[in-house]
């Protein structure tokens, strides 16, 4: 294509570039299931090693229609809501807590290193001794993993509010906790809520990893059970069940919130943009 | 990080040895005191009520644990099985990932395209595939490798995608209209401009990796870490669980910051301009 027609595209044209450019990202997803099904088709692997792609198909409309499926995924969501809420609760008033006071900052960053490097999965055979296997112990463990997101986020946006602006409802007679909810909890929320959506992001892999023996439900437990009896289509299909509700929540939930955060509170700071 | 900060505070000191050998342990202190506190609050706990052995153990319990197997070369065996499966990993990830990222990143569509499937899989987290690994190549380390890499590798690939589109397009045009090859181009342009970009997805990818091996080694029950404390598990030793989490965190601790920071810290020095 020459440049003088690019210049004098026809809307049609147009359209079609548009609706090339937004189908692009599911090429790979394609190509992926081409070479799944070509590669079974000539290979004929053994189904344990390698289902086909229809009975992986089957396999969970078998688990939706026992309603299976659905116990499963409304276990594992309910953990991540709990624990995730948990973390941020105490993340947030953590970080602010230790963001005010620099003193409490210093004393306290060589245990938040130390910690942040053991948070999550690591916890979890001291843990199952206390909690038992069940609810309980993939909450603490996506708590863990949360916390420390959320609060070292927190800090950072607390540390970073300008002092000026502080100092200006001070000046015009804010009390301090006037200027904590007017001035720094505001500025703070972009960097609480990029805290969150990368921690709910870390709090669903911690909740897999949890379920795949801290665990009787779940679907980190769904995909591990099937190990057993090498159901590999259960296993492929959670995976990609995981993969998908993954991408959906970050979507659909997190990147609007963030978004609509930045816009109304950002400091100059870009919001990288998409292109 | 830390020295030049210990240098720039003794900025205004003269320049004596037993200056900076006191201020080296006035820092050490700094760092050892909420530690301190923290084993007296966790031996305060375990006075204050009885506990069975199963559920928690006094903090000399744990430095016997560890006495013991540190003496018996046990701690060395499992750390080092640990440490020599994240370099690996890393080593693989960096060699495979990079490559992948470049020849996406030059390419607009191409880097359109591949964004989405990037972020599904990163949506599914390597320990998610543990089940298929172990059916397809056993209880083995290949296992724990390939979930280890599967995990380092998204974030590098990614990173280094995102660190060539950063690279401003005047550059490449300038270079090119030199007369420069591709390879001059990947050598002189790309490489130095995504760098930092790629050390900040390596540092990245280690913490998600290092999480993965542990959970990993849990479950293959093969040597390593994650293999030391799950054992113990089994037969309630809380003080080696103990002394295997304290192992774990010192590590990656040392790791990232003697390791990846400096390299991550030289990379934005020497070539950190390019970012903005």
């Amino acid at each position: 294509m020459s440049m003088a027609s690019a210049s004098e595209r026809s809307p049609m044209r147009r359209a079609l570039d548009r609706l090339v450019w937004r189908l692009l990202p599911l090429t790979p997803f394609a190509l992926v299931l081409v070479a799944w099904v070509v590669y079974w088709a000539v290979v004929r692997p053994p189904p344990a090693t390698l289902p086909a792609v229809q009975d992986v198909v089957v396999a969970m409309w078998e688990l939706a229609a026992k309603g299976e499926l659905a116990t499963h995924v409304a276990a594992s969501l309910w953990r991540l809501l709990l624990g995730v809420l948990l973390g941020v609760i105490t993340g947030v008033i953590g970080g602010f807590i230790v963001g005010l006071n620099r003193p409490i900052a210093e004393f306290l960053s060589p245990l938040i290193v130390f910690f942040n490097a053991i948070s999550g999965i690591v916890w979890l055979p001291l843990v199952i001794g206390w909690l038992g296997i069940g609810t309980a112990l993939a909450v603490f463990l996506i708590w863990n993993t949360v916390f420390f997101i959320v609060f070292q986020n927190t800090v950072l946006g607390v540390q970073l509010v300008p002092q000026v602006y502080e100092q200006g409802v001070q000046a015009l007679g804010g009390g301090r906790w006037e200027t904590i909810r007017t001035v720094t909890l505001p500025g703070a929320l972009p960097y609480i809520l990029t805290g969150l959506r990368s921690g709910l992001g870390f709090g669903w892999r911690a909740l897999i990893a949890a379920e795949l023996v801290g665990a009787t439900t779940g679907l980190g437990q769904m995909i591990f059970g099937a190990t057993e009896y090498h159901r590999s289509d259960i296993i492929i299909g959670g995976c990609l069940l995981i993969g998908i509700i993954a991408i959906a929540m970050d979507r659909w939930l997190l990147l609007p919130i963030e978004r609509r955060t930045i816009e109304r509170w950002g400091l100059v700071f870009d919001a990288r943009k998409e292109e | 990080m830390s020295a030049t900060a210990a240098r720039s505070a003794l900025g205004h000191l003269p320049d004596h040895r037993t200056g900076c050998v006191a201020w080296r342990w006035l820092r050490g202190l700094k760092i050892l005191l909420p530690f301190v506190a923290l084993v007296a609050a966790w031996w305060a706990i375990y006075l204050s009520a009885d506990f069975s052995p199963q559920v928690l153990v006094s903090p000399l319990a744990v430095w016997r644990a560890f006495v013991h197997l540190a003496t018996y070369g046990v701690m060395a065996e499992y750390a080092s099985t640990s440490l020599r499966m994240i370099g690996l990993a890393a080593v693989l990830s960096l060699l495979v990932g990079v490559p992948i990222g470049f020849a996406v990143g030059v390419n607009r569509y191409a880097a359109h395209a591949l964004e989405g499937f990037l972020r599904f899989l990163q949506g599914i987290s390597g320990i998610a595939w543990l089940p298929l690994a172990i059916i397809w190549f056993g209880f083995t380390h290949t296992t724990t490798l390939i979930i280890v890499i599967y995990t380092l590798i998204v974030p590098i690939i990614f990173n280094t995608m995102v660190g060539v589109r950063a690279v401003p397009e005047t550059y490449t045009l300038a270079l090119r209209s030199l007369g420069a090859s591709r390879l001059r181009l990947v050598k002189d342009v790309y490489l130095p401009g995504a760098l930092p970009s790629i050390v900040v997805g390596l540092r990245l990818g280690m913490g998600y990796g290092w999480r993965a091996l542990i959970a990993a080694e849990m479950l293959v029950r093969k040597g390593g870490l994650g293999d030391l404390i799950f054992g113990a598990r089994t037969f309630g030793q809380i003080d080696r669980i103990i002394t295997g989490m304290i192992a774990i965190g010192c590590l990656y601790v040392v790791v990232d910051r003697l390791i990846v920071q400096p390299i991550e810290n030289l990379t934005v020095a020497r070539w950190g301009v390019l970012r903005q």
